[in-house]
């Protein structure tokens, strides 16, 4: 029996921001703007999407006067990531 | 950018991709191992030419007061720049990777100040172990291999220094920039290069 996808992580642009938060401790919005290529404001509402789910902290500073967003990703997110990278594997080789 | 209908394969193509192409933006270039190789050896060449030309005292001015800092000062700005261009993120191996450079390099340079009479004959052995487990312990973190081997070779050029005469010291730091810090620091960058075409 399959487990169903974690709909918050089974959409391209938030998988793609969560991959990247698992590569690092942290990221500047425009550093997750640049690697996904997506909209600022398409990324915004991802990220809040993520946020009220609580797979990631978002924090909000100032960086020489200009105000900052970092991202990251939360215990609960990446236990999510895990869960769901093993559901995928469980779908592409279900006699494991 | 936001396709909702991801098949498994999909998604595990797309997790992959990003991974990879986060990792490429903060990969480390061989700049600064080349820098500091460069560094060691001018200034051990230096010593060389100066104990030849009988004005060995004058090198103490250039390695300690001169040309180490302005390496250190250089670091400081390159890192700064680099960090702040690319809008780089916070990773464990970068944290890493510094806080050992900076550690490596304070302590250095307090052995080569303070603790050049206690050490003696020690002091470039010592140096040389310690630039090689610095090398090391990069190589694997970044599974880069030359710079693993390198590292290795450094440590054994340091260990086998202890077997020889301070008169030769110099040339295991020439020796040892060479092998440990400017070969793997070129392949490092050709490697980086390379990736990023």
């Amino acid at each position: 029996m399959f487990n169903e996808l974690d709909p918050i992580l089974h959409s391209q642009l938030r998988l793609s921001i969560i991959s990247i938060l698992m590569t690092v401790e942290e990221a500047e919005f425009t550093f997750i703007k640049e690697s996904t290529g997506a909209a600022a404001g398409n990324i915004s509402i991802q990220i809040k999407k993520l946020q009220d789910a609580g797979y990631v902290k978002v924090e909000k500073t100032f960086k020489n006067n200009y105000p900052n967003t970092t991202v990251s990703i939360t215990n609960r997110g990446i236990k999510a990531f895990e869960d769901y990278v093993n559901d995928l594997k469980k779908y592409i080789n279900p006699k494991k | 950018m936001d396709k909702t209908t991801l098949t498994p394969e999909e998604s595990l193509l797309l997790i992959t991709k990003t991974i990879e192409e986060t990792k490429k933006r903060f990969e480390e270039n061989g700049h600064i191992i080349i820098l500091w190789g460069v560094l060691t050896f001018t200034v051990f060449f230096l010593q060389y030419f100066f104990s030849l030309t009988g004005l060995y005292k004058k090198f103490d001015i250039i390695w300690t007061c001169i040309l180490f800092p302005i390496g250190a000062i250089y670091q400081f700005i390159y890192v700064r720049k680099t960090m702040n261009k690319k809008n780089l993120p916070k990773t464990l191996l970068i944290r890493v990777i510094t806080t050992m450079g900076w550690a490596m390099g304070l302590n250095l340079m307090i052995l080569g100040f303070l603790f050049s009479k206690q050490l003696g004959d020690a002091l470039a052995p010592i140096f040389l172990i310690l630039l090689a487990l610095s090398m090391i312990v990069i190589g694997a973190s970044i599974k880069f291999k030359p710079l693993f081997i390198g590292g290795i070779l450094l440590n054994l050029i340091g260990l086998g220094s202890f077997f020889f005469t301070r008169d030769y010291h110099g040339l295991s730091m020439m020796l040892g920039a060479v092998v440990g810090l400017i070969i793997p620091g070129i392949l490092l960058n050709k490697a980086n290069r390379k990736e990023n075409v």
